[in-house]
């Protein structure tokens, strides 16, 4: 057992789950109220958003894409919702719109990435800015929208409870469940696979490369579109500054942390929650150690730090395999 | 001839349709877009904002370019090597606290805090370079959490300072200068990037660790098997990187003075964008500090200016998404549709009319009359020999022949049995002279002038002339020296055939039937090398005339040999000796008794003549054929053309049964003996001549009898 | 056509006030109107707040376009959107532009104190609103930060006082902005009087609700008997309150902010214990009312150093009633 961990077979993805676990027991062992159902479910729940992310970056990351416009779906289709709801439109109309709105944004980069042929990292990147721009300047005025009274019917998104159980990890559980059943058992799953891996022999065997790559990037928006509501609903307004945070820093890190390849055609929805746990454990820990927020996002950073050190030192890069443009 | 002739030669002849291609060929075309981008752009603000191109104004938007195109330069070095760094933002964060906190708080003097900001972001560059550099780790993941762990850190820093930077102020001249002063009326921070980025360009351009930078982004493993430390390379670049940011952050430190939370967030986002835009490429090998200068500078203009359009909430930041993805898409076209424009019009057949060819298949009296006389050559070397273009023979007897792969081959006289590999030179070596010295001249294909010495080492000569000014490809390297030939006063005059194409093409040089072709001298006194003629038809065969005033040489395509006056009243100038070849002259050697002897590689035939003036047709040819359907001049049967000083053709020498020797692209006379090469045969010819001089030789003609 | 309308209307107002008892019929032209219109006519006034899109500033903006509009002034809004760097930017391409008057809302003390001095020096009067930098311009209107800090600060001891643990936490905003720094001050001077109330948590929320989610959860996480929150904006404080709310305790949140409606709302749902309120719309009307005094009394820019305190409005259960607040809602309209 020992050596099959320790040898060739110890990917990132055990690296990180093996120090995810050390933290738990040592968390479990040396933190009073560390191991409260309570307290589980606030560190489950503290990063349930990041991890639904997670898996909407995952399908796109392991299509080797990338989509940084992620954050700016989540906030502006959300606040868009809010702010028709506002307005008077009611609740089914004004959820219909922000998803609308949502997939539009998706759809365009997928248009953009597969038909124009624009690297995605750019493809993104320009249309993060054009989409929170056009958002900001045609759709939501407001860079704080309140969640409006006649919204209480869908309050439960974010805000309920089933058993006891905040909704928005149950949400996760869902969101994390049907991504990896898409990416291991449907046709379009193992295609984004087949792209990731190496996109011109998926062209040549005949996969629709274009559509499964539009297609990648509208599942990432519909899942951004999901977040942004169990967060809006949660605390009930969003602020779209989030969108000029580090956040999306923050879901590219759960995603490759956990082994998602950012070459493409590497790893899977379990990846991601072993990212998340990573980062939930290491945040609620560090709280209860009572060490301040600032502090913990240094020791957050020097833990992240030495797990892709140790990754690189266990796993070497060979300079004869290397991919070429592989950042 | 019709009027639609007429211009339709006139288009052929002064419409220069091949520059298009050239200039498609040129990397520097790859500026255009963000040339025309920042020229619209510059344009458009101009209009659009009063006083946007006023003295005060550009002076503000020169300091605020300074910060931000020093980080642009740090990404795009990065960029070069094949990595990317997103660290710059916090990186800028931190020196910005740092050098506030070391001068507003700690009260250091201004010189020191900055050396000890610079030596900060050298520190954080010094990680990343680590990391990714020697223990390989992948660039974009490992930036990303320096990102957010520099980030929390100036968090930390500002929590425990940022009051108290806030309410102290330092009052010194030369942090106040560092923060608004300039030299000679350009804000510090422009002059300091332009410095930097001259610095840059230069080390990139001319020193080796730059050149090493290239590879590695060119081709990280190629750099690895060459032995270029990798890991020591891509670590240099993120300290330049790291650095730079934090020059950059100290000068906005001194600009504002102020730490808010705020401070380079997003920055590294803004640093690629203006990279791309100026046409660097992610993953390395192609991009330049110039176009990283250039991409800063839109990006900087494009969110000044919108800032000054005063637009409303969140209509900026569509403009510059919809700027970068117009960008982006047009740059990934033009990439590509420059590519494939450039294979389209590269070729441009030019129109070529040639002079009636003598009837030499009809007309048996002509001197061209097809003949069997080298039907019974003798064969030395068959099968052992590829592509003899050029033979030679030394005054021992022995035949040197230049082959295909790149040696140059001697067969031992007498009977020409032993064969040995005289010497190694590479490249396609071609035309072939002894010098006074006895060593060994030759003309090497995609090398150019090279000597073999009497110890057989290969040494080069020159394989570089003048650039034409005008030429827009660059044609002061040598791609296709074809033959050459040697003055008494040591002078090399030696033939480019085309400037346009290499050694493979020849065909599609033919196809063109442009003066792509020149004449070249080299003295190997002085060094220099001088292009003495230009615009030939191919140039090709060159000979010294037996009195050595002048110098004969051949164009292939056009058919015709030409005498160029290298004394006397006509010095300088060229004029026509055989203007009407049936075939295609190759390399011309000097014979007995004041003779010269010519090879035709090919004949003339009045189908491939007609296409020569029908540019149009060639031209959709070229496009629309296959290559190895195209009409091509016949190369499959040649001769031996014997003539005078004066032009006057004696002889000419067949192998009508095409057993033989049907194709000759040269010959030498050597003691009663003619031997022929062909550029595809695989075994050279000798055939003994009637009424030749039988102690004639090639070597005594030039340098008179001596060992 | 609307300001000639007014204009008619002060004309009237003027003639009924003073001059009235003479002419009725015929009313008698003031020699000082003319002049009046004058002085402003063709002016610009450029505005440079932190951020547009928020209620503080969307009100002022209003404010300020009304009365420009009536004066026939142009008003530029340039919007930095929460970048100080773009903000200096926009500052420094104004002083080229040379407005006559910068109306200047501050994201911290520090960073636009040279580039204000540097306005003020190339003639343009520069007012500073509700957020001060460390240089003093012609004008600042805003809220007496230190009356409210203290405000905030009694409200929370009258909360925490004995049977509690006692315990507090501050979230402020940007600790560098001239709000922040005054509040603080104020809440030390009332805090430091009560030795009973223990402050256990000092953090920035950089006015970002998300992130004061995530603080003031830590804070509670560590301390399960946290008893007050002082938030230093209702907008970001909005983000503790749902902390609060996840977290099922009664925690008090006293917040301050521009009394728009959200605050009345959250007052009456009790997410909100007290918001100590600076009016956005009079502060709008003191800020026309600077700009008119700085332009008409035709000084050098740098001269005046006024200041201007907005009175404070204290939003609770007991003083709630319609039209308290000002609604974001109807600046559109």
């Amino acid at each position: 057992m020992l050596r099959r961990l320790t040898g060739a077979a110890l990917t990132q993805e055990k690296i990180v789950l093996l120090i995810a676990i050390a933290l738990f027991c040592a968390f479990s062992f040396f933190l009073k109220g560390f191991l409260r159902p309570d307290n589980i479910l606030t560190l489950l729940r503290s990063v349930s958003t990041l991890g639904i992310l997670g898996v909407g970056m995952a399908v796109v990351v392991i299509g080797r894409g990338i989509d940084l416009t992620i954050v700016t779906i989540y906030a502006m289709s959300a606040a868009w919702m809010f702010h028709l709801a506002n307005g008077g439109a009611s609740i089914p109309l004004a959820l219909t719109l922000g998803y609308l709105f949502a997939l539009a944004v998706g759809v365009t980069n997928g248009v953009l990435i597969a038909y124009l042929e624009i690297p995605a990292l750019f493809a993104t990147l320009g249309m993060a800015a054009f989409a929170y721009g056009f958002a900001r300047y045609a759709l939501v005025p407001l860079y704080v929208v309140y969640m409006p009274a006649s919204a209480a019917s869908i309050v439960w998104i974010g805000g309920g409870f089933v058993f006891g159980v905040p909704t928005s990890i149950l949400f996760f559980a869902l969101v994390a469940f049907l991504g990896f059943a898409f990416l291991r058992f449907t046709k379009q799953g193992r295609f984004i696979y087949a792209i990731g891996d190496n996109f011109a022999a998926a062209r040549i065997s005949g996969a629709p490369v274009r559509p499964i790559v539009v297609l990648q990037y509208a599942v990432s928006a519909t899942v951004a579109y999901l977040a942004g509501l169990i967060t809006a609903t949660a605390v009930a307004s969003m602020n779209t500054a989030v969108v000029n945070s580090s956040m999306i820093y923050d879901i590219i890190l759960v995603v490759v942390l956990g082994g998602v390849g950012l070459s493409g055609g590497r790893g899977g929805i379990r990846n991601v929650i072993v990212g998340t746990l990573l980062i939930g454990i290491l945040l609620n820990g560090m709280t209860i150690m009572n060490i301040q927020y600032t502090l913990q996002n240094v020791i957050r950073g020097l833990i992240l730090l030495i797990a892709i050190v140790i990754d690189s030192v266990v796993n070497p890069r060979d300079e004869q395999t290397a991919q070429q443009g592989d950042i | 001839m019709t009027i639609g002739e007429w211009a339709g030669r006139l288009r052929y002849r002064y419409v220069p349709d091949h520059v298009v291609g050239e200039v498609l060929g040129r990397r520097w075309t790859d500026n255009v877009i963000p040339v025309t981008l920042l020229v619209a752009l510059t344009l458009y603000l101009a209009a659009a904002i009063p006083n946007f191109i006023s003295v005060g104004n550009i002076n503000d938007t020169a300091r605020q370019i300074g910060e931000f195109g020093l980080i642009v330069i740090g990404m795009t070095i990065v960029m070069l090597a094949g990595g990317i760094d997103l660290s710059v933002g916090s990186n800028f964060a931190l020196a910005n606290v740092t050098a506030l906190a070391l001068i507003n708080v700690a009260k250091w003097p201004v010189e020191a805090a900055i050396a000890a900001t610079l030596g900060v972001g050298a520190l954080v560059g010094l990680i990343n370079g680590f990391l990714i550099g020697f223990l390989r780790l992948r660039a974009f993941l490992t930036t990303l959490v320096v990102l957010t762990l520099i980030r929390a850190f100036v968090d930390l820093l500002l929590e425990a300072y940022s009051v108290r930077i806030a309410s102290s102020d330092v009052e010194s001249p030369l942090w106040d200068f560092v923060g608004a002063g300039s030299v000679l009326g350009a804000p510090f921070s422009f002059v300091l990037l332009i410095v930097t980025a001259i610095v840059a360009h230069f080390v990139l351009t001319r020193l080796r660790i730059g050149w090493r930078l290239m590879a590695v982004g060119g081709s990280r493993r190629a750099a690895y098997n060459a032995g270029i430390s990798v890991p020591r390379t891509v670590c240099l670049t993120y300290v330049v990187s790291g650095v730079l940011s934090a020059l950059a952050g100290t000068l906005y430190a001194a600009r504002l003075s102020g730490a808010g939370p705020d401070t380079g967030i997003g920055l590294e986002l803004t640093a690629v964008t203006a990279a791309l835009i100026g046409g660097n490429s992610v993953g390395g090998g192609r991009g330049s500090v110039g176009k990283a200068l250039m991409g800063a500078i839109i990006v900087s203009l494009l969110l000044n200016g919108l800032v000054r359009l005063g637009l409303p909430n969140g209509a900026s930041s569509m403009v510059v998404g919809a700027v970068l993805l117009i960008a982006i898409a047009i740059d990934v076209r033009w990439i590509r549709w420059r590519h494939s424009l450039r294979a389209k019009v590269y070729v441009s057949p030019a129109y070529l009319a040639l002079p009636a060819a003598p009837l030499f298949v009809s007309d048996p009296s002509s001197p061209y009359a097809m003949n069997d006389r080298l039907r019974d050559v003798e064969v030395i070397g068959l099968g052992e020999v590829d592509g003899p273009e050029d033979v030679i023979l030394d005054l021992d007897d022995n035949v040197y022949c230049s082959l295909r792969q790149g040696e140059i081959v001697r067969f031992l006289a007498p009977d020409y049995t032993k064969r040995e590999v005289y010497a190694h030179v590479g490249g396609r070596p071609l035309g072939m002279a002894f010098d006074r010295d006895g060593s060994l001249v030759v003309c090497i294909a995609g090398m150019g002038l090279y000597r073999v010495n009497n110890l057989r080492k290969v040494e080069k000569m020159t394989a570089e002339t003048n650039r034409s000014r005008l030429s827009i490809i660059d044609d002061s390297r040598m791609r296709l020296a074809d033959d050459l030939d040697i003055a008494p006063d040591g002078k090399v005059y030696f033939s480019e055939a085309t400037i346009r194409y290499g050694f493979e093409e020849w065909v599609v040089d033919a196809l063109e039937g442009r003066g792509n072709g020149r004449i070249i001298r080299y003295d190997p006194a002085t060094g220099v090398t001088r292009t003495i003629i230009r615009n030939l038809l191919f140039a090709n065969g060159v000979c010294m005339a037996h009195d050595n005033k002048s110098l004969l040489f051949a164009e292939t395509w056009g058919c015709r040999i030409s005498r160029y006056w290298l004394e006397g009243p006509k010095e300088g100038t060229a004029e026509v000796l055989i203007a009407d070849l049936p075939g295609y002259p190759d390399n011309i050697n000097r014979g007995s008794r004041g003779t010269y002897w010519l090879g035709l590689a090919g004949t003339r035939t009045p189908s491939y003549d007609m296409a020569m003036t029908m540019p149009a047709f060639r031209r959709r040819m070229a496009r629309r054929v296959a290559a190895d359907e195209w009409l091509f001049p016949n190369v499959n049967v040649g001769c031996v053309v014997h003539f005078d000083e004066n032009g006057g053709v004696l002889e000419s020498l067949w192998d009508l049964g095409g057993e033989n020797h049907p194709a000759i692209t040269s010959m030498r006379e050597h003691r009663g003996f003619l031997y022929l090469g062909g550029v595809t045969n695989n075994r050279i010819g000798r055939i003994r001549l009637a009424g030749a001089d039988p102690d004639w030789t090639g070597q005594s003609s030039y340098w008179g009898n001596r060992r | 056509m609307k300001s000639s309308k007014i204009a008619l209307a002060v004309a009237t107002v003027l003639s009924l006030s003073g001059i009235a008892a003479h002419a009725v019929a015929q009313g008698i032209d003031d020699p000082r109107r003319a002049d009046y219109f004058k002085t402003f006519e063709g002016k610009t006034i450029a505005f440079v707040p932190v951020t547009m899109g928020i209620d503080l500033t969307e009100g002022w903006a209003s404010v300020m376009k009304k009365q420009a509009d009536r004066l026939g002034m142009k008003f530029e809004i340039r919007d930095p959107q929460f970048s100080a760097d773009r903000g200096a930017e926009a500052i420094t391409a104004l002083i080229a532009e040379k407005p006559d008057v910068i109306v200047v809302h501050n994201p911290d003390v520090q960073s636009y104190a040279k580039l204000l001095k540097r306005a003020e020096e190339a003639g343009i009067h520069v007012v500073q609103i509700n957020m001060r930098s460390n240089y003093n311009s012609d004008v600042y209107v805003g809220a007496d930060w230190i009356g409210i800090g203290e405000a905030e600060a009694q409200a929370v001891v009258d909360k925490c006082g004995a049977g509690t643990s006692g315990k507090v936490a501050i979230l402020q905003g940007q600790p560098t902005s001239g709000s922040d720094s005054g509040m603080m001050k104020g809440a030390d001077n009332v805090l430091s009087k009560h030795p009973e109330i223990k402050v256990v948590a000092n953090q920035a929320g950089e006015w970002d609700a998300t992130k004061a989610h995530s603080v003031i959860s830590t804070v509670i996480q560590q301390n399960p008997d946290l008893c007050g929150v002082i938030g230093f904006w209702d907008v970001m404080d909005l983000g503790a309150a749902a902390a609060i709310k996840e977290s099922g305790k009664p925690i008090v949140l006293v917040t301050s902010g521009g009394g728009e409606q959200m605050a009345c709302d959250n007052v009456e749902k009790g997410v909100f214990e007290k918001e100590i309120a600076y009016q956005v719309m009079d502060q709008g009307r003191d800020l026309n009312d600077m700009i008119v005094t700085v332009l008409e009394s035709g000084q050098q820019a740098g001269k005046l150093k006024a200041v201007v305190y907005s009175p404070q409005l204290v939003i609770s259960k007991e003083t709630l009633r319609p039209g308290l607040c000002w609604s974001a809602k109807d600046l559109k309209k």
